[in-house]
């Protein structure tokens, strides 16, 4: 029964005259980018190349993607789901590499990747096996925004992720105002591949989970401290003493002795 | 809303004080209206989908709902919603709203193979009347029908029933519920002798053990999901059990879940009541006082066609089952038979029948159900070990059975649609009742209930085949003096064979019994189980089939005529929710275009026939009933005259427009200023929606039913009332003497429904002494044997399949896959499965796969991952979409007490596209 509504997206379903067409633009593009001043623009759009691009899966690091990627479009006819684009000119994407906007088609993880089958040059890397290895970016929440923050039964991000309580997680937590618990979406990036299903699934106007490059909203504690909770390291039973110690400075020369200079300049 | 931060937090803690000394949460918020929103007209309404029944509210201008929100005040979400509700302002305006009647046409003219096209509704409904005739005119009442709602609104399903009871005189009403609620209700009526739940949602603030059999409340009950896992957030020894036959999204915060094969909860039933024996814990001061044990037979078959005339071949192997089955290992055990003994179905007619049995019976029974069976017969996960799951059985005994701990009992569509639906509630009761853990504050076995309206309308209106308003049944004549009297009816006008329910109205159109079907607020077609056959007998067998609806679904797609409808905020309603809570709203919005109420749809209808139409003779086939001739509906025109009824009064008058009804004028100052649509295209001064409230509560008030008049529930400090409200007060906890004024004084408990009260005595194996014994206000404790599903995994259907909801879309997903928003975030039915089971076929996830059954065969995206975890042997697949049409290949067997149908286990084989 055909229904008001689209149909499923399944992936023998798809329509590529709209991407031969891109495709092909952004191929003549790419020739003819070996004229003087064409050349020239590309550069510099290079230069100003987006961090914010969201790549296919395996994407090297960005210098190296666009280093290596040879804008051949491949990929973007391997996908199943139009999901990717080569970018053209006016975007802040290189020219002719492929990128995609989640919010519009996400990655919907093939198990076989075959996006990065089709890459010829290894800019995406030919050694991702497995889907979930993947990390085409993060996605982050915005608390104030998500209807689970506020205490709204939502969670779509949650129940759309296809990997569900890995890389987004559910925290409860009481609602101050009526016994009602509220249930918190928390995505964790150590599974977060990025995909943008939950972008793609999120109810609200304008998205309140988005993925970004993980390194524009990625923060790093100090190398110097684990968080005690989440890491069991129990005391060592038995110590053994390092075998290169630092030498005893009882040869320091007189004079020399660190904290002289405090102690002994400057007035109270 | 300009709010910073910091006030929204100030006004966090303020409204967590307020809420702490009981001021309402609205009168604390108080947020900074912006300018654009000073007009926004703010009214109170409910949620217009799931059973839990969330207050909203909503703010109109310009005729349109500009935003709705959760009502602070609400006391069962207090301003919460679901991501369902969060969107109940957007259902209206879908961009394929029906704003006409569309009708089959060719050259002008009806044709049943003609095309839709828009017509008047005077055309509308000068066909559908002719067609009407034609079918009443060949095969009496019996030949037309009702597919009615559990949607409906309190008046919708009174103004249809009384339309079909009291004027037809037919009793081929019968609502969607049926597929959603008639095991709850049938094991309600046997054990307690009244429908609906002693308990109340506080239940969950006074128990510390939840146990959910069979109910998937993180999504299909999202606010109530809330409440429980609020209480386990703040009752450090609150025990939360999921048992189900798959993971769901409810395992995420169980303490236990347990996973086992279906229908083998009626066997983990009984290995609990066997520990209560066994451990010596039975209540008896409670049991003794309030509880008689009874039983009923085995052998009744599986609620589907005992004749193979209309199966396909591969149908054919279990469809005979319904006439004879032979015993498997386990059911051998459990029912203390034979295996391999072939038993005939002989109470397949008389299912519902019981009686008393002794505690030393019982104790036989339940002997067989030892963990080491149980635990073996019913694990469910492959990759789980019998030992691991031992202990899981014994934990849930444990908890059942310590005095200490209270305990709820949760259920849904696991226990309902089951084709021993009516058993598996009973034994819930069975166990609560055995330790005394029932109708008091935290301690109760509690159903909780589907579709917004099933306990407000169907049920208790009684839209059912069998019913008539106030758990009042067709087949009592007692029940049928007392309504023909409310009714202002001759006596004998209504009819006391019980009539099709909505599985055998399908049956129906295919057999050629009925042929005039008119489909209203649900999606019959898509929604009943084996649908090829119902759609091809709709399509080419000489019926007429009208569909009211505001969107073109599956059901108008299969009609003859479509008609346009109001939908909820577009008219006058009241809905009823789980907890026996009636609410009501107001008309927010007109309807668009030409789109009607379905109060108005049945009143403009009922004009067009006459006293004379209806109640001369009527030939009914198969009719027997005590003072009654055989096979006839006597003539009751000249009582009617005796009455003051002129032969010629049309429907309308006799029914609705009544003396009494027409002094509740409108306009009404209840309205305050809100319009009523249905009275202005009735062309008159009375108000329909209010008269037939207070007409129908009539039915209910002193008969442990009471409702509060109908404008009080438009006080502005009313936010729902939880019947019976007797002097102005609800009742919490029903049968309990401490809060139920139909206790009688100085009783602690009284299950005071007064149905199926007198059984006989007998014994396991079969009645022994027929004399029947009242047993005043005692519930039964029912033993129900495990009994095999009918159709299970074989060699060629290797796998389990079962359908089910996702919380993003409502039923049939009319409403909700209108929803951009909804439609982004789930536009498709996937079919879940475990990844081993793909592997092991070749497939892989985002596949296209087949599904198909002997029902037929459909095509699925396949998801090994995310939302739902499948043991191997298992796959699920959500019921929303039309495009992926999960009831093609389910299959029709129902409870055969309850003719509920079983959406929860047939066998498929699954593969690649």
């Amino acid at each position: 029964m055909g229904g008001a509504v689209a149909p499923p997206m399944q992936r023998n379903m798809t329509d590529k005259s709209r991407r031969d067409f891109l495709q092909k633009s952004a191929q003549g593009m790419a020739v003819a980018a070996t004229g003087g001043l064409i050349w020239s623009f590309l550069v510099r759009q290079e230069a100003k190349a987006n961090p914010a691009a969201i790549r296919p899966p395996g994407a090297l690091v960005e210098a190296d993607f666009n280093a290596t990627c040879i804008k051949c479009g491949q990929c973007v006819r391997a996908c199943p789901y139009d999901t990717l684009d080569l970018a053209t000119a006016g975007q802040d994407i290189p020219i002719g590499t492929p990128y995609f906007f989640p919010r519009d088609i996400p990655c919907y993880m093939c198990p076989d990747i075959p996006c990065k089958v089709a890459c010829p040059t290894g800019a995406l890397r030919a050694d991702l096996s497995d889907i979930a290895d993947s990390r085409m970016g993060l996605a982050v929440i915005d608390m104030e925004n998500c209807l689970s923050w506020q205490g709204l039964r939502c969670e779509v991000c949650h129940r759309e992720c296809p990997l569900r309580d890995k890389a987004i997680g559910i925290e409860t937590h009481p609602r101050q105002i009526s016994k009602h618990a509220m249930f918190v979406p928390i995505v964790h990036s150590d599974a977060c591949t990025g995909c943008g299903i939950c972008e793609k699934a999120c109810p609200t106007e304008k998205a309140a989970i988005r993925v970004v490059p993980a390194e524009l909203v990625q923060g790093k504690i100090g190398e110097h401290y684990r968080l005690g909770w989440k890491i069991d390291t129990p005391i060592t039973q038995e110590f053994k003493p390092a075998d290169d110690r630092p030498a005893a400075q009882d040869d320091a020369a007189p004079g020399e002795a660190p904290g002289l200079d405090y102690l002994n300049e400057g007035s109270f | 809303m300009s709010i910073t931060r910091r006030d929204f937090m100030k006004s966090t803690v303020a409204a967590s004080a307020a809420a702490a000394v009981g001021i309402p949460i609205s009168q604390i918020a108080k947020a900074e209206v912006a300018e654009a929103e000073k007009d926004w007209q703010w009214d109170k309404a409910v949620c217009r989908f799931c059973g839990v029944g969330c207050g909203i509210m909503c703010a109109t201008k310009d005729g349109r709902i500009v935003a709705t929100k959760g009502d602070p005040d609400a006391p069962v979400n207090r301003g919460l919603n679901c991501i369902k509700g969060y969107f109940n302002g957007k259902i209206l305006y879908g961009k394929d709203r029906l704003t006409q009647p569309l009708m089959r046409m060719t050259d002008g003219k009806f044709d049943k193979q003609g095309k839709f096209a828009p017509v008047t509704w005077d055309q509308a409904f000068d066909e559908m009347e002719k067609q009407f005739r034609r079918a009443h005119g060949e095969l009496g009442p019996a030949g037309v029908s009702i597919i009615g709602s559990g949607q409906y609104t309190v008046q919708e399903g009174y103004v249809a029933a009384k339309f079909m009871k009291a004027g037809v005189r037919s009793n081929n009403i019968d609502p969607n519920a049926r597929h959603c609620m008639a095991s709850a209700v049938a094991a309600f009526i046997q054990t307690f002798g009244i429908d609906e739940p002693s308990g109340n949602y506080d239940d969950i603030e006074y128990t510390d053990t939840a146990v959910l059999w069979g109910a998937n409340m993180a999504e299909c009950h999202p606010i109530l999901w809330s409440r429980i896992t609020d209480r386990k957030l703040s009752h450090p020894d609150m025990k939360l059990v999921n048992l189900s036959t798959f993971g769901n999204m409810s395992s995420s915060v169980a303490d236990l879940e347990i996973i086992f094969k279906p229908n083998t909860d009626l066997a983990i039933q009984n290995y609990i009541a066997r520990e209560i024996v066994h451990r010596d814990a039975v209540n008896w001061d409670f049991v003794n006082k309030h509880c008689v044990f009874a039983t009923g037979p085995y052998d009744i078959g599986y609620g589907m066609r005992n004749t193979d005339k209309f199966a396909h071949d591969a149908e054919k192997d279990i469809q005979a089952k319904e006439n004879a089955v032979v015993l498997d290992e386990a059911e051998a055990v459990a029912q203390r038979r034979k295996a391999g003994e072939t038993v005939e179905q002989k109470n397949a007619g008389g299912a519902g029948k019981h009686w008393q049995i002794s505690y030393d019976d019982f104790k036989t029974a339940v002997e067989p159900y030892t963990l080491d069976f149980v635990a073996e017969l019913s694990k469910g996960d492959p990759d789980e070990s019998l030992d691991d799951f031992k202990v899981k059985l014994k934990q849930l005994a444990d908890w059942f059975i310590d005095d200490q701990r209270k305990l709820v009992s949760f259920w849904t569509m696991g226990f309902n649609q089951h084709q021993r639906g009516t058993w598996v509630n009973e034994q819930c009761y069975m166990n609560h009742l055995l330790l005394g853990k029932q109708a008091q504050p935290g301690n109760g076995a509690f159903s909780l209930t589907g579709q917004p309206s099933a306990c407000g309308t169907a049920r208790e209106v009684g839209t059912f085949a069998h019913r008539l308003p106030a758990d009042m049944v067709v087949a009592n004549p007692k029940h049928r003096e007392r309504s023909e009297k409310l009714w202002k009816l001759p006596a004998k006008t209504i009819n006391p064979k019980v009539g099709s329910h909505i599985v055998k109205i399908m049956r129906d159109l295919e057999d050629g019994n009925i042929k005039f079907a008119w489909v209203q607020v649900n999606n019959p077609f898509q929604a009943t189980a084996n649908a090829n056959h119902w759609i091809e007998a709709a399509r080419k067998s000489d019926n007429f089939i009208v569909c009211s609806d505001p969107y073109p679904t599956v059901s108008a797609k299969v009609a003859d005529l479509i008609l346009p409808s109001a939908m909820i905020f577009e008219k006058w309603g009241a809905y009823g929710n789980a907890e026996r809570r009636t609410q009501m709203w107001r008309e927010q919005v007109p309807p668009p275009g030409q789109a009607r109420s379905d109060v108005w749809q049945v009143l403009e209808f009922s004009k067009r026939f006459t006293v004379k139409d209806f109640w001369g003779e009527q030939k009914l086939p198969g009719l027997k009933a005590d003072g009654f001739e055989d096979g006839k509906l006597p003539d009751v025109i000249a009582a009617a005259r005796d009455m003051g009824y002129s032969p010629d009064d049309n429907m309308y008058k006799v029914l609705f427009a009544t003396p009494a009804n027409t002094k509740v004028a409108w306009p009404d100052p209840v309205a305050k200023g809100h319009d009523n649509h249905t009275v202005v295209a009735l062309g008159e001064n009375w108000f329909p929606e209010k008269a037939l409230f207070e007409e129908y509560a009539e039915f209910g008030r002193g008969h442990e039913h009471d409702l509060a008049p109908f404008d009080v529930y438009y006080r502005d400090d009313v936010r729902g009332l939880k019947w019976p409200v007797v002097d102005g007060k609800e009742t919490p906890w029903r049968f309990n003497g401490e809060y139920d004024p139909y206790v009688p004084k100085g009783e602690k408990f009284a299950f005071y429904g007064k149905a199926l009260k007198a059984i006989p005595k007998g014994n396991l194996d079969g009645v022994t002494d027929p004399n029947k014994t009242a047993h005043t206000d005692k519930a039964k404790i029912f033993f129900r044997p495990y009994a095999a599903p009918v159709e299970q995994p074989d060699k060629n259907y290797d796998l389990w399949y079962c359908t089910g909801r996702v919380l993003e879309h409502w039923h049939t997903g009319t409403m909700t896959r209108r929803v951009p928003e909804l439609h982004r975030a789930v536009p498709t039915a996937t079919l879940f499965m475990h990844p081993a089971d793909a592997q092991s076929r070749n497939m892989q996830r985002k596949d296209v796969v087949w599904i198909e059954s002997r029902r037929g065969k459909i095509k699925a995206v396949l998801e090994t991952q995310g939302r739902d975890r499948m043991p191997k042997g298992y796959v699920f697949l959500p019921f929303f979409d039309e495009g992926v049409f999960a009831n093609k290949i389910a299959l029709d067997a129902t409870c055969p007490i309850s003719k509920e149908t079983d959406y929860k286990k047939c066998a498929v084989k699954v593969y690649k596209a």
